[in-house]
């Protein structure tokens, strides 16, 4: 386990901060399938992002009668 | 041959010439049902009575000259992640059991205007959330995988119990079926075809598109399904195609002439079996025979695939189930439950991220668009694994879950949102099928469906079914 980790009992207050309650019987596997995720997206901490912005999800024309390009 | 066995095009001529009764089409489809479903298990809710009536109606309008196109009285199975007004539309899950919803998905709507006779509901991996689908068979080998998410479609449309289908594609959950059922998935251009009233696992990352016998077939069907959906706030504003006459204009040559097919010097081929890489560089020497020029390209950014899409969807999945996450937590299967938990725990920076990553990948692949048309590569690592395997393991001595593998060579297209078909390139040692993915510029739709057609044409034409005992 890194210093970067959660803990099960860490776990149970990141998903109570988070408006999750969480079984005793849940923290083991959830803080152990989140702190694989955790690795797994650290990766992107590499990238230089610049100014670069989110990938847009949303048209503002959307529901517009003429919205169509 | 049976009607169940006609491809969507050669079923269409034959009532357009008054060859075949719709009836008689979903007769025989719902009589294939009764013959090889029990065993496969493709169908989550068949809709014998509704199905029949549709067909009769759709015979008698096109008697009185109300022709509506090619998809008058086909039968086609929609994934349980769209909605079918009264018709039960479960996700796969005990969360949505017995959800019956007001009306339909924009998809459904379109292919029941089109006269297409919905058959039923075909099993999907629980919320979208898995590549495995276990509740059906393959049909090529028992004891093999479906693959997902859209597994019951793949196998509905490979075992003929559906002429065509429509499945939804988040991290490749219609190609690697597709590919592990030796059938045509086409995942097209982020926002071509409408969302509105597909049950989401990612909107970042989910589109919906059509899996059948043939390229053309696959190019008939999208021509009915996307376009414009003021429903739908990612839904592209683009002007109608059609597809299917594209396809057969493109096709008349016969070859590629002209046409540069990029082939990947790195990701695609990493940690692939060999006969599926030696099945897939054997029909890209055939698009070089057609006539392509091979070019070598470098894939941008690969070590970035994993967690760009997992920052995206995670967090997505988690938000979309949040209130019943907390309702009815115990009703979500174990695999699926722990990922929605999880996934409450990301931080907003790292979905931001991820955000970011994507727009670096979309520009990134929008240069590499600059050197070809079409980028050739394996649909999924490896063919269908065994029921009972969690995970494999590579000769470099890493070990890779299932889910992890199969996802792999799919991801980029999601993240990108550039279209993606994959079609069937030849069988391995133990009768698998493999597939292969051709990829475009957004919006390029015509151009893999181009390169597909005559590949597909070249190899003696597509539409070759499981080869399932009655």
């Amino acid at each position: 386990m890194t210093s970067a980790d959660l803990s099960p009992e860490e776990a149970a207050r990141w998903a109570h901060r988070a408006g999750l309650p969480l079984g005793e019987d849940r923290l083991a596997v959830v803080a152990a399938t989140a702190n694989h995720i955790q690795a797994v997206l650290s990766t992107l901490r590499e990238l230089e992002f610049g100014d670069t912005p989110p990938a847009p999800t949303f048209d503002p024309r959307w529901g517009a009668r003429d919205a169509a390009v | 041959m049976q009607p169940y066995e006609l491809t969507v095009a050669a079923a269409a001529e034959a009532i357009a010439a008054g060859k075949l009764s719709p009836v008689e089409l979903t007769d025989s489809v719902l009589a294939r049902i009764g013959e090889v479903d029990g065993r496969l298990r493709a169908y989550a809710t068949v809709a014998e009575d509704a199905a029949r009536r549709s067909a009769e109606r759709a015979e008698r309008e096109i008697a009185a000259g109300r022709h509506l196109g090619p998809l008058h009285g086909i039968p086609v199975g929609l994934k349980d992640l769209l909605d079918t007004a009264d018709l039960p539309t479960t996700s796969g899950s005990r969360v949505r059991e017995g959800h019956v919803p007001d009306g339909d998905s924009t998809v459904a709507a379109r292919l029941a205007g089109a006269g297409a006779v919905l058959i039923g509901k075909t099993h999907t991996h629980e919320f979208a959330y898995g590549l495995i689908t276990p509740q059906t068979s393959n049909p090529w080998h028992p004891g093999r995988v479906a693959g997902g998410s859209s597994g019951g479609s793949a196998v509905a449309v490979a075992s003929g119990t559906a002429t065509f289908a429509v499945g939804t594609d988040t991290g490749g959950s219609i190609r690697v079926p597709s590919a592990l059922n030796g059938v045509v998935g086409l995942k097209p251009t982020y926002g071509l075809v409408s969302r509105h009233g597909v049950t989401s696992l990612s909107w970042s990352l989910d589109h919906v598109g059509p899996i059948t016998r043939t390229v053309e077939d696959a190019a008939i069907v999208l021509g009915v399904m996307a376009g414009h959906d003021p429903d739908d706030p990612s839904c592209l504003g683009v002007p109608p195609v059609d597809y299917a006459a594209h396809l057969a204009a493109q096709s008349a040559a016969g070859d590629l002439r002209g046409l540069r097919v990029g082939v990947p010097r790195n990701y695609y081929f990493d940690r692939v079996d060999p006969q599926v890489e030696a099945a897939v560089r054997a029909a890209v020497a055939r698009l070089g025979e057609l006539g392509a020029d091979l070019v070598d390209v470098d894939i941008p950014m690969t070590e970035y695939v994993q967690a760009t899409q997992w920052g995206l969807m995670v967090p997505e999945a988690s938000a979309y189930h949040e209130a019943t996450l907390r309702s009815t937590p115990e009703l979500y299967a174990p695999d699926v439950r722990v990922l929605l938990e999880a996934g409450e725990l990301v931080l907003a920076s790292d979905y931001l991220r991820a955000q970011r990553s994507r727009t670096l990948m979309r520009r990134a692949w929008t240069r590499l668009f600059d050197q070809v048309d079409v980028i050739a590569a394996p649909s999924v690592t490896s063919t269908a694994v065994r029921t009972d395997q969690q995970s494999v393991r590579w000769p470099d001595g890493t070990e890779e879950s299932v889910a992890d593998t199969y996802v792999r060579l799919s991801a980029p297209a999601n993240i990108t949102g550039i279209p993606s078909l994959s079609l069937p390139v030849g069988l391995d040692d133990s009768g698998l099928p493999i597939g292969m993915q051709l990829m475009a510029r957004p919006l390029g739709e015509a151009t893999v469906l181009r390169v597909g057609g005559v590949y597909e044409a070249a190899q003696g034409g597509g539409g070759r079914l499981a080869p399932v005992a009655a």
